[in-house]
């Protein structure tokens, strides 16, 4: 892949020296990628994963290309509504992971921090204003966010409302869970669909909403049957796959593409020899660059990662019939939202599920709402005998996460999870030989 | 009694209930509690809060909390897992203060009353509530004093030390716009108490976790007119005002001090000095220096002068001695040892005798640098900031960017034309990018610190050091020296690594021509050439680059002393 890389090295030393100039460079080499990634796709890569990288490639290429096609959003952000009105979702999340397949997170973050933005805000999002503030990418009509799950949303969109005059919506998810708040935030959403309206003049259709939920609450049903097989096949993976899953599960659910991907993973992968190796449950980002990460979960027959919160942080069955309560409901009960109670619950129904063998905790840089609870989940885990490895980094900036400091430590747990084996053998030896 | 956080508490409930209610402060000195409970990268105010109220002797009986922050939410998780049997509440806050937001606060504040009735069998009154509310008076938001400097403060919760440091140094506090300086606005509706009351707390002075926060620029461009300057305060690992602090930058006129703190005691010298230079800024005819009470010394009827200045730095100790012409008639550059008080005294000793003049004939002294306030013999005492940049005038007028890199943090220094300070920022926090930094490298690498320069110079592999923390980077260079990489493309690497950091603060104070780089650091042509790579732009480096402070010290003394 030497043309590739060469190509990377290009973009990234024109996006310094014209910054204004270097989209096409950008955008070019995100179609370039998405043809790749549908004629030449990854090999080793299980079919499935190969058809959801090329998908969510298209995403990207696709709307970025066409400005008038997409609205800035958060991963919360209720991509069902501007599916209604034809509009792509593009997440802060999702395009400073894309920009930084071009090495230029490093740029964008100095840049963001030379202006003032804090160095301990998460990664993502000084990427994501670096990205925009310094002119390399154009911006879109509209953006809408949600308070959850940190408060980076908030005062990122502002910011950028204020510095390139991109208007957005913000949708003020409460805490509690009860009808109050049901109802608070339905109200805002109604609003914000009156808006969609005005800004891109075209009417609303409820029952395209409707229709978009009841594939939701499929696509949902078929993503944790795929977890159940997940743990029990092997389905050789990537870290970026499970990133490229979440994007699909908070941009493009409840369209029928997305079903249909999800639906091929769950038949794909009956397809698939037993997985005999060590089963980990993922709880909050991956820093899909790591290397020693890559190592023990990319196509990894020992290790494979079964779930991750992020792709299932919500379980809720929504109800057609109002969908804007629903929709409120979803988020609102959202696994991220609340007290980490409320999150280490989830995490704890989804592990009786699945059954892992240890769970992950990465703590990613300047993510406040996700590590300042990772020590009260570890506990829970522990009630439930299941280890947990605390892992901190970062999940986009390569110079905040030193690989070896990260080596070590997976590297200590998977020979203690190892060890826990061994033992459970020797005692489960020792109690047959009693009872023989 | 409850403790409380956040402005938008309804904190009057519960004192017309006779609870004593008390706006949690922390005063701490380390984060132990919260490093084993929480996380180390969670807001240092968070941190602190939950190690006051964890601390032994600690007496509330309860803790109100807002949906505030995210750092909030997990200190709520904490306390709610600690203390099960204290009232640990967590409020629902909306960011809406609308209508809608107004009435789902009201709810949750009376759902809070009903929890708190039921924790402690006492009644909530509602007339004597409405009393309550009928007696208070709002406080006086603006208090602008002539004849001294009036310092406005925005951002983030700012703890007493910032107004206490202003003012020992003879400034006053004119606004506080911090959620914790503000007087509470209390609205009094005789027909609906309680949602005149939500009403009143949601239109407070938004925070930025609010909505309609994009209201406050009109408010904070009213309250700027007023005041000489502004510190803007934000609290270590909470983010949000950042945001603020890099808009405002594009607009706001008046000068504006960035100032981060981390609610420990351990940081106050470190926000002294940038107050200190701030202020120096401010008022560069420096008749606001601290004396010390000493009387000055002043030769009796002739014209010859001298003058010292004094450098205490982390690595070494500078003194100038000046003449009455300004110019230098000997300087010393000795090695800080444990002590910053012996080595004072050792510089002061070697710099008397290469001018051969006894301390009796100095005029005045003045301190600059980390341990100015350590040497006993100085009269007065001045920050580094403000004597970098007196000292780069002197030395070459045409200096508007200053880059100096000392032993234990760097600065990067913008002068205007009469060589006043008129923006600066420090790094004093991490070791990355500053001269310690290169001798721990050097270790590493078994070469002599000077050499590490010119071995640099000699590199012919390009090599990325992308740690941006100094101990990633050391084990970085550990692996690298693992893969036999050369020393000097290591070196070269390790240069880069530092000039990237210094570009980094020199582009937040604009990058105006000329430049001039100073401290140690300045004496490494490895560093050098990076940085002058990365600014387009050549360096300009006196002979002597590590006495620029101490020069800039003895000119105010030479100033001061002529009166």
């Amino acid at each position: 892949m030497w043309i590739v890389d060469k190509y990377i090295d290009y973009v990234k030393e024109q996006t310094q020296k014209n910054p204004e100039q270097s989209f096409d460079k950008i955008l070019l080499g995100f179609k370039a990628n998405k043809l790749r990634t549908k004629v030449l796709p990854k090999g080793g890569l299980a079919r499935g994963y190969q058809k959801l990288e090329a998908m969510m490639m298209s995403l990207v290429a696709d709307s970025l290309g066409k400005p008038d096609s997409y609205v800035w959003g958060n991963i919360f952000a209720p991509c069902e509504l501007m599916q209604c009105f034809g509009l792509s979702t593009l997440s802060v999340e999702c395009l400073a992971c894309y920009l930084s397949g071009y090495h230029l997170e490093d740029y964008f973050i100095d840049y963001a921090q030379s202006t003032g933005i804090a160095p301990t805000l998460c990664s993502y999002h000084k990427t994501f204003v670096g990205a925009i503030d310094s002119g390399v990418v154009p911006v879109p009509r509209y953006a809408v966010t949600t308070s959850l799950s940190c408060d980076g949303n908030l005062n990122t969109f502002r910011y950028l409302e204020k510095k390139k005059g991109v208007p957005f919506t913000f949708l003020d998810v409460p805490y509690e869970d009860d009808d109050a708040s049901v109802a608070y935030l339905a109200d805002q959403l109604r609003d914000f669909t009156g808006e969609l309206e005005r800004r891109f003049g075209k009417k609303f259709d409820v029952e395209k909403l409707r229709r978009s939920l009841e594939i939701e609450n499929e696509t949902r049903k078929l993503l944790i049957e795929f977890f159940h097989l997940q743990s029990e096949r092997y389905y050789p993976g990537e870290l970026i796959s499970h990133l490229y899953l979440m994007m699909g599960m908070h941009l493009m659910i409840g369209t029928p593409e997305f079903l249909e991907l999800v639906r091929f993973l769950v038949e794909d992968i009956k397809k698939c020899p037993p997985f005999e190796g060590k089963k980990i449950l993922w709880v909050h980002l991956l820093p899909f660059y790591q290397e020693s990460l890559q190592h023990y979960f990319n196509e990894n027959d020992k290790y494979q990662i079964i779930a991750s919160d992020i792709i299932l942080d919500s379980v809720e069955m929504l109800d057609e019939r109002e969908p804007f309560t629903a929709l409120a409901k979803k988020i609102i009960r959202n696994m991220y939202n609340g007290s980490y109670a409320h999150k280490a619950e989830i995490v704890s129904a989804l592990a009786e599920s699945l059954h892992p063998d240890a769970v992950i905790q990465f703590c990613h840089w300047g993510c406040k709402q996700s590590a300042g609870g990772s020590l009260i989940l570890k506990e829970e885990m522990q009630k439930k005998d299941i280890p947990m490895l605390i892992l901190d980094g970062d999940g986009i900036d390569k110079r905040n996460s030193h690989d070896g400091q990260i080596k070590t430590r997976l590297e200590a747990f998977l020979e203690m999870l190892d060890t826990l084996e061994k033992d459970e053998e020797r005692s489960q030896q020792g109690r047959e030989e009693k009872v023989c | 009694m409850l403790g409380y956080i956040c402005k938008y508490a309804p904190v009057e409930i519960f004192e017309s209930m006779g609870e004593t209610v008390k706006r949690i402060e922390p005063q701490v000195t380390n984060f132990t509690q919260a490093d084993m409970r929480m996380h180390p990268n969670i807001c240092s105010f968070a941190k602190g809060a939950l190690e006051e109220v964890m601390q032994p002797g600690s007496d509330y009986d309860g803790i109100i909390l807002t949906t505030c922050c995210d750092s909030i939410r997990r200190l709520y998780d904490v306390l709610k897992a600690e203390f099960p049997d204290k009232f640990i509440y967590m409020l629902d806050t909306p960011r809406i203060t609308k209508e809608a937001g107004i009435a789902l606060y009201e709810r949750r504040i009376r759902e809070m009353i009903r929890a708190y009735e039921k924790h402690t069998g006492k009644t909530f009154d509602e007339e004597a509530f409405a009393e309550l509310l009928r007696e208070r008076d709002e406080k006086e938001q603006l208090a602008v004093s002539s004849g001294r400097l009036n310092i406005g403060i925005l951002g983030a919760r700012a703890n007493e030390e910032i107004r206490r440091i202003l003012e020992s140094q003879g400034a006053g506090v004119a606004f506080d716009l911090t959620c914790t300086g503000l007087g509470r606005k209390l609205l009094y509706e005789p027909e609906a108490v309680m949602t005149g009351y939500v009403r009143g707390l949601l239109s407070q002075f938004p925070c930025m976790r609010m909505e309609q926060a994009s209201g406050r620029d009109e408010l904070i461009r009213r309250y700027a007119d007023s005041v000489d300057g502004i510190i803007y305060h934000t609290v270590q690992f909470c983010d949000n005002y950042a945001y603020e602090y890099a808009w405002l930058k594009n607009w706001m006129k008046k000068p504006m001090l960035l100032l981060e703190t981390d609610y420990t005691k351990q940081s106050e010298g470190q926000i002294l000095t940038r107050i200190q230079a701030f202020l120096e800024s401010l008022d560069p005819k420096q008749d606001k220096l601290i004396k010390q009470e000493k009387t000055k010394r002043q030769t009796k009827g002739t014209e010859k002068m001298y003058v010292m200045g004094i450098d205490s730095g982390s690595t070494s100790t500078n003194a100038v001695i000046m003449n009455e012409k300004k110019e230098i008639v000997a300087f010393s550059v000795v090695r800080t040892g444990a002590k910053a008080g012996e080595s004072a005294a050792k510089a002061l000793e070697e710099v008397l005798s290469k001018a051969g003049i006894k301390k009796e004939d100095l005029a005045l002294i003045v301190s600059t640098g980390y341990g100015r306030v350590s040497i006993s013999f100085a009269d007065e005492n001045v920050t580094e900031i403000s004597c970098h940049g007196k000292g780069a005038h002197y030395f070459n007028p045409n200096i508007r960017t200053i880059l100096d890199i000392g032993g234990q943090d760097s600065k990067a220094i913008h002068l205007n034309e009469e060589g006043e300070v008129k923006d600066f920022v420090m790094n004093d926090k991490c070791a990355a990018g500053t001269g310690r930094f290169l001798e721990m490298i050097a270790r590493t690498l078994e070469i002599d610190i000077a050499e590490l320069g010119a071995i640099a110079l000699t590199s012919t592999e390009k090599i990325e050091i992308t740690s941006m923390c100094s101990v990633f980077a050391e084990s970085e260079v550990i692996s690298l020296i693992a893969n036999n990489k050369e020393k000097a493309d290591i070196a070269d690497g390790v240069c880069h690594a530092i000039a990237g950091k210094a570009y980094s603060l020199l582009r937040r104070v604009g990058l105006e021509p000329d430049f001039m780089m100073t401290g140690g650091v300045a004496k490494n042509p490895g560093v050098v050439r990076a940085v002058e790579e990365k600014i387009g732009a050549k360096l300009y480096i006196c002979p002597e680059p590590e006495i620029v402070g101490a020069t800039g010290a003895a000119i105010y003394a030479l100033e001061k002393a002529r009166g």
